[in-house]
C-alpha cells in the first residue's frame, strides 16, 4: 500500500490540532469579509442607481477581495513554512530526521505540502466571499479562475521562499525574518526598479531600443515578476476586452505578441519555485559539511552535560 | 564474535581543530560497548560519523561491513541513534511519535502498529500511549526516545550520553532496559563521561581523549592489563609501627603508603595512641601470599581490624590512562 509522506502526516496532525489553525483562519476571513462589508457600504451610497451600478459594485468588490486575499497569502504562506525546517533544528529533531531513511526530497516535499494544504484551505475559504461579487455581475468566470490561479501560484512560490530560508538558517525567528524580508523586497523592490527604469529610459534612450522585441519581452517578464502588477494588469486588459492569454504590443510599424502577464507570472513563479526547491534539497544533504559541522562544534565547546 | 563496527584511521577535522585522530575502533556484535572520555574528547563526533550525520575528513568507518560514506542509506537501516538530547515534538502523543519515526524508516503499517505496542510495553510506557510527549517526565522521554531508536529493528544502537540528567531511579531503569535489549541480540554503543554509569553494564570499553584512542577491549581484560598488582588496605588498631617495619621489609610489597600521605613525606614511626591507622600496600603477590602476609602481621602482634584488596574499577583505569589535558 502506498503510504503518505511521513512529514506531511506529522505536520498536518500538529498543525490542525488545537485552536491555532482555526484562530488563524477566522482572523483571515474576518479581515476579508470586514473589508468587503465596509467597501460595499461605501459604494452602495455613492454609485447611484443607473443600470451599470450593480456591475460596478460587483467588479470593485471582486478586485478588492482578490487583492486583500493576495496580500494575506503573500504574508501568511512564507510564515507557514519558515518555521518548518528551522523548527526541527530548534527542537533538536533535525538530526533524527536526517539519520532516518527519509530522503531530503521527502522532507522538503512533506514540509511544503503540509504548509500548502493549509494555504489552499485559506484560498478555498475566499471562494464564498468572492461569490458575493458574482451576485452583482460585472465579473467573468475567466477572471475568477485567473485570480484563483494567481493566488495558488503565489502561495506555492512564497511558501517555497519560506522553506528555503528555513533550510538555510538555524532559528525559526531568523528564517521568518529573512522570508518576510524577501517578500517585502519583491513587493516593494520591483515597483521601485520599474519607476527608476522608466525615468532613465524615458529620458535618453532611442525608440529603436524600446521597440525591439527582446526589450519588450524582458521588460514584460520583469514587470510580471510582481504578483499585484501582473494580476492587476491582466484584470485591466480583460475589462478592456483583450484576449485572456496573449497581449499584442504595438512596436512602431510592427506588433509583438506577448503572453498575458498572469501567464508570465505563473511561469516565472514555477521556475523560481523549482530553483528554490533544488537548493532546499541540497541544503538538507548531510554530506554537506555546512549543515552538520555546527552542532558538533557547538557540542564540543558547549554547555556542561547536566549530570 | 564478528565486528559490527570497524573504524580505520578515522579522522575528523573542524578547521584546524583535530577532533578525531586516526581512530581505530572495533565493536564486536552483541556487546555493550562503553565509550568513555571527557567532554570534547571526540565521542559525539565518532557517533555522528557512524550515524552518517557527519562525513569523516579521512579514514574509513564501516557498520556491519557497509561503509558510512559509500552507502549511507544501508547504514541508517542498521543503526538506531539516540543523540544526547531528547528531540520530541509538542502537540504529539507517545504513539504518534513512534508512528512517525516508524513511517520515516519505511516500516509497513501493520508491523508499525505491532511494534508501537511492543516497544511501549518494553520501555514500560504502555499506560502513556495517548499522553502528549511533552507531559512525560525526563526519564520517560528518555525511554520513549530509546523505543524510537528501536522502531526499525536496527542491529546497532548508538546512544550518546543516555543517562545524563536522569535521577538515580531512572538511571537504574535505563540500565535494566539496556540489558534487556542486549538479551534481544542488539549491539549497544553507549557514551558517557561518567564512569560509574558504565561500569556495571558494559562488556567492552574504549577510552578516548583528544580524539585518540587510549585503551579498548573487554572490561576485565583492561582491568587486568592496567593493574598488574593489587592494592591492599590494612587497618591497624595496635602495633602500627611494627606493621610498617614488617611491610617495608617484605619482598612482595612494592610500595607502602599511609592513608592521606603523599610520597612517604613523613618518616616518623606511627603512634598507636593517635588512633587506628590505614596502610595502603601495593602488593605484587597472589591471593595466597596475601594470606601469608596477614598471618605474619598477626604473628608479630599487630592488631588488624580490616584487611582487604581494593576493588579496581573503571575510575582507576580512566585516571591511569587519561592525562587530563582536555
Amino acid at each position: 500500500m502506498l503510504e503518505l509522506n511521513p512529514i506531511l502526516v506529522k505536520d498536518l496532525r500538529s498543525r490542525m490540532r488545537g485552536a491555532r489553525a482555526y484562530v488563524l483562519l477566522t482572523i483571515y476571513l474576518l479581515i476579508l469579509s470586514g473589508v468587503t462589508l465596509l467597501l460595499y457600504a461605501a459604494l452602495a451610497g455613492s454609485i447611484g442607481n443607473d443600470l451599470n451600478a450593480g456591475r460596478q459594485i460587483g467588479r470593485t468588490l471582486f478586485l478588492t477581495i482578490a487583492s486583500v486575499a493576495l496580500v494575506e497569502v503573500c504574508l501568511i504562506t512564507p510564515v507557514l513554512t519558515s518555521g518548518s525546517i528551522a523548527g526541527e533544528k530548534e527542537r533538536q529533531t533535525y538530526d533524527l530526521l536526517i539519520a532516518s531513511l527519509l530522503t531530503p526530497w521527502q522532507l522538503v516535499w512533506g514540509k511544503l505540502a503540509s504548509a500548502l494544504a493549509f494555504a489552499l484551505l485559506l484560498i478555498a475559504a475566499v471562494a464564498p466571499v468572492m461569490s458575493l461579487a458574482f451576485l452583482f455581475g460585472g465579473v467573468s468566470l475567466a477572471e475568477v479562475v485567473i485570480a484563483m490561479v494567481g493566488l495558488v501560484v503565489t502561495a506555492v512560490l512564497y511558501a517555497t521562499i519560506g522553506l528555503f530560508w528555513s533550510a538555510l538558517t538555524r532559528s525559526s525567528l531568523g528564517a521568518t525574518s529573512f522570508a518576510l524580508g524577501s517578500v517585502i523586497l519583491i513587493l516593494l523592490g520591483i515597483p521601485f526598479l520599474i519607476v527608476i527604469a522608466t525615468l532613465i529610459l524615458g529620458r535618453d534612450v532611442s525608440s529603436d531600443f524600446l521597440e525591439a522585441p527582446l526589450f519588450i519581452y524582458l521588460s514584460r517578464l520583469f514587470i510580471a515578476a510582481h504578483p499585484f502588477i501582473a494580476l492587476g494588469v491582466t484584470a485591466t486588459q480583460i475589462s478592456s476586452g483583450e484576449n485572456i492569454f496573449v497581449e499584442v504590443v504595438e512596436a512602431g510599424a510592427s506588433s509583438v505578441v506577448v503572453p498575458s502577464p498572469w501567464l508570465l507570472y505563473s511561469f516565472l513563479s514555477l521556475i523560481f519555485t523549482m530553483v528554490l526547491l533544488f537548493f532546499c534539497v541540497r541544503l538538507l544533504n548531510p554530506t554537506r559539511p555546512v549543515t552538520t559541522e555546527a552542532p558538533a562544534r557547538a557540542k564540543q565547546t558547549g554547555a556542561p552535560d547536566g549530570a | 564474535m564478528t565486528a559490527i563496527v570497524e573504524t580505520l584511521d578515522l579522522t575528523r577535522r573542524y578547521g584546524t581543530n583535530l577532533a578525531l585522530d586516526h581512530l581505530n575502533l572495533t565493536i564486536p556484535e552483541g556487546a555493550i560497548f562503553g565509550f568513555i572520555g571527557p567532554n570534547g574528547a571526540g565521542k559525539t563526533t565518532t557517533m555522528r560519523i557512524l550515524t552518517t550525520l557527519l562525513p569523516p575528513s579521512a579514514g574509513e568507518a564501516r557498520v556491519a561491513g557497509v561503509s558510512v560514506t559509500g552507502d549511507p542509506r544501508a547504514v541508517r537501516r542498521l543503526v538506531g541513534f539516540m543523540p544526547d538530547f531528547f528531540g520530541v515534538y509538542d502537540n504529539m502523543k507517545s504513539w504518534e511519535y513512534l508512528d512517525f519515526f516508524g513511517r520515516a524508516y519505511g516500516v509497513a503499517a501493520p508491523r508499525r502498529q505491532q511494534m508501537i505496542g511492543e516497544l511501549l510495553d518494553l520501555v514500560d510506557l504502555g499506560h502513556k500511549r495517548d499522553e502528549p510527549v511533552m507531559s512525560l517526565s525526563r526519564g520517560m522521554k528518555q525511554r520513549l526516545s530509546l523505543a524510537r531508536t528501536m522502531m526499525h529493528d536496527p542491529r546497532l544502537l548508538i546512544l550518546d550520553e543516555p543517562a545524563s540528567g536522569l535521577d538515580p531511579r531512572a538511571r537504574i531503569e535505563l540500565r535494566e532496559l539496556l540489558k534487556e535489549l542486549r538479551a534481544l541480540g542488539k549491539t549497544i554503543m553507549i557514551s558517557s563521561h561518567i564512569l560509574t554509569e558504565l561500569a556495571e553494564m558494559c562488556t567492552h570499553i574504549a577510552i578516548i581523549e583528544r580524539g585518540r584512542l587510549l585503551a579498548a577491549g573487554e572490561v576485565q581484560q583492561i582491568l587486568r592489563s592496567i593493574r598488574a598488582h593489587r592494592i591492599v588496605e590494612i587497618r591497624v588498631v595496635a602495633g602500627a609501627a611494627r606493621a610498617e617495619e614488617l611491610l617495608r621489609s617484605h619482598p612482595e610489597v612494592l610500595e607502602l603508603r599511609r592513608e592521606g600521605e603523599r610520597d612517604g613525606e613523613d618518616a616518623s614511626p606511627l603512634d598507636d595512641a593517635s588512633g587506628p591507622h590505614l596502610l595502603l600496600v601495593d602488593f605484587a603477590g597472589d591471593e595466597r601470599a596475601m594470606g601469608e602476609l596477614l598471618a605474619a602481621l598477626i604473628a608479630s602482634d599487630v592488631r588488624v581490624s580490616h584487611f582487604a584488596e581494593q576493588a579496581g574499577d573503571l575510575e582507576d583505569i580512566f585516571l591511569h590512562v587519561t592525562r587530563g589535558i582536555v
